[in-house]
């Protein structure tokens, strides 16, 4: 499938101000595409779109064929995509046992019952620790989430987004924050955790972006001045113009 | 809770057993105190399923409460031959379409909105109560008499209050070991994951509106059954049930025992109703003593009543073991 998520001339003004004008983009299934740009780009508000949080003042998102653009976060979860957040997003109270829980009992049709128990069902205890294994945070997995180092956090982050095994996944700047070593260590992590999932990330650190992804876009002011291999991208003037000559 | 499975129960059967010796131990005047003393557990255990665990302040419970009292007055008084058991699921069922109806009408309000709608719903359900006279008899309130339990083979004499006493032990104790099972089932930690990250909810496809509506409705229908059973208990109901005081009354019991804990607004109820009979024996003005102690629970011990027990026994038993229960509980909710 060529157009498995095709972003349709989408627009969204805040109260006048235009923050998108026009995306237009198609990702393949399995391919790992990275959005970049600079700040006020519009890249977090074109996730925030994607993922239901905002609808777009014009323009449609089919997602395999459907359009996507205006249903709700819950239902577009249920058709199979998750996102991560740039500001950590997790249950701070809740062990990281339980966040995790959170999705995968979800996944499981598990969240208003009445009676039943999620932490007594064997097939999502398992799935559980399984996710929270990858992730790296078996030691940690019954502290609150909240007692956690910064990066040990962001595992978490990507691991709830995991939980509800989304064949389409979001991540926002998954290493924003991080240090060198926190972020190489994530970079393996996230390229292990996705394996044949279709990712879009947006990232500001080049080094993540051209490790990862496949194919690269390039926000800019509200609209896609570029896309193409990691090397095309690297080499093209209104990139080098836009973004890359600045850092 | 993983580590000691069979402590809450161990901790709810050794509770009851010792409640069921107490009509053999304690004066009538203080078994009617225990009564209600259960009654009321039941009603802040349900406040507290909104307030502690999900953060929903309500100004409003006190409308299922009333509904669920004037269910069982009206409801014996008007239909003839209606049995004990029938006229409690008359109120659960009238307190659970009130709950679902208002939890409609409210569920797209958050915070000091939710909490003023709510304020405002009760008071028309006390203007209701207070004008519809022919029906809730106004400021006269209703008289019933309590029906006898019929158990098919034999029917139990309620006029009794021993036999009121472990009826409501058995049923309202069960209701609220129930909730505390609630707590740890899919739609309790729904609950709890709302009050601490509702958006990301949304975003693990909870559909957190249907979430707040069935615990509204659930929430309504226990409060509903425990004015039910304050009907039953006192033979009588007037539109205080149903007013913004038993509202506050919920709410100091709440917060004196403890929002942080399941057990908190049991012990809350415990003192709360302990310290208005006391109170109300020594003087007029016992609103007022009750009102300096809440006002100085909330300045020194926000936690209520449950943290402070929870303070002496770390004193006690020692840290170690206290924060060693903490970490071993990883964040759950007691």
């Amino acid at each position: 499938m060529s157009e498995y998520l095709k972003i349709d001339d989408i627009h969204k003004d805040f109260s006048g101000l235009k923050v998108l004008t026009g995306i237009n983009l198609t990702i393949a299934q399995r391919e790992r595409h990275a959005v970049i740009g600079p700040n006020g780009a519009g890249k977090t508000t074109l996730f925030n779109i994607i993922s239901g949080k905002f609808r777009p003042s014009r323009g449609a998102i089919l997602f395999k064929g459907t359009d996507i653009s205006r249903k709700p976060p819950h239902v577009l979860n249920r058709h199979g995509l998750s996102r991560s957040f740039q500001i950590t997003n997790i249950f701070q109270d809740l062990s990281v046992f339980d966040n995790v829980l959170s999705g995968v009992r979800s996944k499981y049709g598990l969240k208003y019952h009445f009676f039943r128990r999620p932490d007594r069902d064997r097939r999502i205890v398992e799935e559980v620790r399984a996710l929270v294994e990858e992730v790296g945070l078996k030691e940690v997995m019954h502290l609150p989430a909240s007692a956690l180092s910064y990066g040990q956090q962001r595992a978490l982050e990507i691991a709830i987004a995991l939980s509800t095994s989304p064949e389409l996944i979001l991540l926002d700047e998954p290493t924003a924050g991080m240090t060198r070593e926190e972020t190489a260590q994530c970079i393996r992590m996230i390229d292990r955790v996705i394996a044949d999932r279709t990712l879009l990330i947006i990232e500001h650190d080049m080094d993540v972006v051209f490790s990862l992804a496949d194919r690269i876009s390039v926000l800019h002011y509200g609209t896609i001045i570029a896309t193409g291999r990691p090397e095309e991208i690297r080499n093209d003037q209104r990139v080098k113009d836009a973004y890359l000559g600045e850092g | 809770m993983k580590t000691v499975k069979a402590g809450p129960y161990l901790t709810a059967a050794g509770l009851f057993a010792l409640m069921a010796a107490a009509p053999f131990v304690i004066k009538p005047y203080h078994l009617n105190m225990l009564t209600e003393i259960i009654i009321f557990a039941l009603y802040a255990v349900s406040y507290n399923l909104l307030l502690g665990y999900a953060g929903l302040l309500s100004f409003g419970h006190a409308m299922f409460f009333g509904m669920g009292a004037f269910s069982v007055a009206v409801g014996l008084i008007h239909i003839p031959g209606l049995g004990l058991g029938e006229v409690i699921l008359l109120a659960l069922a009238v307190a659970t379409l009130t709950g679902l109806a208002a939890g409609l009408l409210l569920l797209r309000h958050k915070g000091s909105y939710f909490a003023l709608l709510t304020l405002a719903f009760n008071a028309l359900f006390y203007a209701v109560a207070t004008k519809w006279h022919e029906i809730t008899g106004g400021d006269d309130g209703l008289s019933i008499t309590r029906p006898d339990l019929n158990l098919g083979f034999t029917s139990l004499p309620m006029a009794s209050l021993e036999n009121f006493y472990y009826f409501t032990l058995v049923v309202v104790g069960l209701i609220i070991l129930f909730c505390w099972y609630f707590t740890k089932t899919a739609m309790g930690q729904s609950v709890l994951m709302m009050r601490e990250n509702e958006e990301r909810m949304k975003f693990l496809g909870y559909n957190t509106n249907v979430n707040r509506l069935i615990l509204f409705t659930f929430t309504g229908a226990l409060a509903g059954v425990a004015g039910a059973f304050y009907t039953l208990h006192f033979q009588f109901c007037s539109q205080s049930a149903i007013s913004i005081d038993m509202t506050t009354t919920v709410l100091l019991m709440t917060f004196v025992g403890g929002t942080g804990t399941f057990m908190g607004p049991v012990l809350g109820a415990f003192v709360f109703i302990i310290l208005q009979n006391y109170l109300s024996d020594i003087t007029d003005r016992w609103p007022l003593f009750m009102g300096l102690i809440f006002i100085f629970m909330v300045l020194f011990v926000p936690g209520g009543l449950s943290q402070l027990a929870g303070k002496i026994k770390d004193l006690v038993v020692g840290k170690k073991e206290g924060a060693a229960a903490l970490s071993a509980q990883g964040g759950n909710h007691e």
